[in-house]
């Protein structure tokens, strides 16, 4: 399966929903077994457009007999269809529970990495580490921790952190990025005992200040994923 | 950690996208609110391909194992939303194949009680009108009923469902039309 598709594109923001598309666009070929209204519009089009509440705004389709029984039509299947949607599919979080311990154990180490203790010769897994230092920098308002690389430097105890960041633009982006390096060098000298000779900060997105600032709002499991 | 979901605040408000870059780093919290957010939905597409709760929960479960898997090599052409899509949709149709005969889709439609999603307040008529929509939804092929599972039922735009299905717009909305035709002739006779 092809995972990159390139005709694939960034829509809308995750969890916002996406929106119903212009029903006016692809009709370059009416679908086999379609139906030529009386008025001479295609069943497949009035359809399309009452489903995806269009019709409201075309005077045609209010005025039209025709078009009107055959959007009455779907008076059945709507109701039935409707009442579908409203489902709640039972043991949402027993699947969760169950596919994170499968998850859980099948646990990525990444490589090991040193700590700044080289008579001990302790060491810590880098994706161990990576997801305290993606953390720290969560903690910064108006940042969010994409990748986090650690890789060791020279033969001793040294180790480099690149990190790629997600950040709003409300505050000017060199504070931003210094706070973020100040919370991440913190954190991995004083939590972990990591000896980092440097942290490297790549910006990679800008994101809205609001999906940033309030950075303690309970996520609602309610929330549809997207769409309408 | 937040109390009610047992994931870390921080990780709960995320983007997809961050969320998977992090996953895909071995990050299993950033997973776990992926799978959170994503799991209804999918669980109502799987349920109506094959048309029943426990294989639906199967065939949700793999696909996030396997996406899990799958991440690393991840590149974020396309949405996490859509590139799970496509794999829970891969994913039903393995399990609809390997199945034989077929289950029919209304086996536990009747009595309705027996329905683990029903709710004792539903009324009769509206639990026999989903039972019926339900089968007429069994009898339908595949590819259309994908497509107006994901249209109808979750409401994704024309081109996302393209991309879930590797075709084009104009293919979606002429198996729309075919399912819609179906559908309704079939709830037309059960009335």
């Amino acid at each position: 399966m092809a995972l990159d598709d390139p005709n694939a594109r960034p829509s809308h923001p995750p969890g916002t929903g996406g929106p119903r598309d212009d029903p006016a666009v692809g009709h370059a070929a009416p679908p086999a077994a379609d139906e030529v209204l009386l008025c001479g519009r295609r069943l497949s089009q009035v359809w399309e457009q009452a489903l995806d509440g269009m019709s409201a705004d075309d005077p045609h389709t209010l005025s039209c007999p025709g078009c009107r029984e055959a959007v009455e039509g779907l008076a059945t299947l709507n109701a039935a269809t409707r009442a579908l949607r409203a489902k709640d599919p039972p043991g949402l979080q027993a699947l969760t529970d169950r596919v994170m311990s499968v998850v859980r154990s099948e646990v990525r180490l990444g490589r090991l990495l040193p700590l700044a203790d080289p008579e001990l010769d302790l060491r810590i897994a880098e994706n161990a580490a990576a997801k305290v230092l993606r953390r720290a920098a969560d903690t910064v308002p108006g940042a969010r921790a994409a990748t986090c690389r650690l890789v060791p430097e020279g033969g001793g105890t040294g180790v480099q952190v690149t990190m790629a960041l997600a950040v709003s633009l409300d505050r000017p982006l060199p504070d931003r990025v210094h706070q973020v390096r100040r919370s991440v060098v913190h954190a991995a000298g004083r939590a972990l005992g990591l000896d980092v000779t440097a942290v490297d900060i790549i910006v990679v997105d800008v994101v809205d200040v609001v999906d940033v600032v309030d950075i303690r709002e309970p996520y609602s499991p309610q929330a549809p994923a997207g769409g309408a | 950690m937040n109390e009610r979901t047992g994931f870390p605040a921080l990780e709960c408000d995320l983007p997809d996208g961050l969320l998977a870059v992090r996953a895909a780093e071995g990050d299993e919290d950033s997973f776990a609110v992926l799978v959170q957010r994503h799991s209804r939905p999918l669980l109502g597409l799987a349920r109506g391909m094959l048309g029943n709760s426990l294989d639906a929960e199967e065939a949700v479960q793999d696909a996030f194992v396997s996406a899990w898997r799958r991440l690393p090599e991840y590149r974020h052409g396309a949405q996490f939303r859509t590139w799970m899509y496509r794999i829970t949709v891969n994913r039903c149709l393995t399990m609809r194949r390997r199945r034989s005969p077929p289950i029919p889709l209304d086996a536990v439609a009747e009595p309705v009680a027996a329905d683990v999603w029903s709710q004792p307040a539903r009324a009769a008529e509206q639990d026999a009108a989903e039972a019926a929509l339900a089968h007429a939804l069994g009898e339908l092929d595949a590819g259309q009923r994908v497509c107006w599972i994901l249209r109808e039922l979750q409401g994704l735009p024309y081109k996302e469902i393209a991309l879930v299905t590797h075709t084009s717009e104009q293919t979606v909305r002429g198996r729309l039309f075919r399912a819609r035709r179906s559908l309704q002739e079939a709830m037309a006779r059960w009335r």
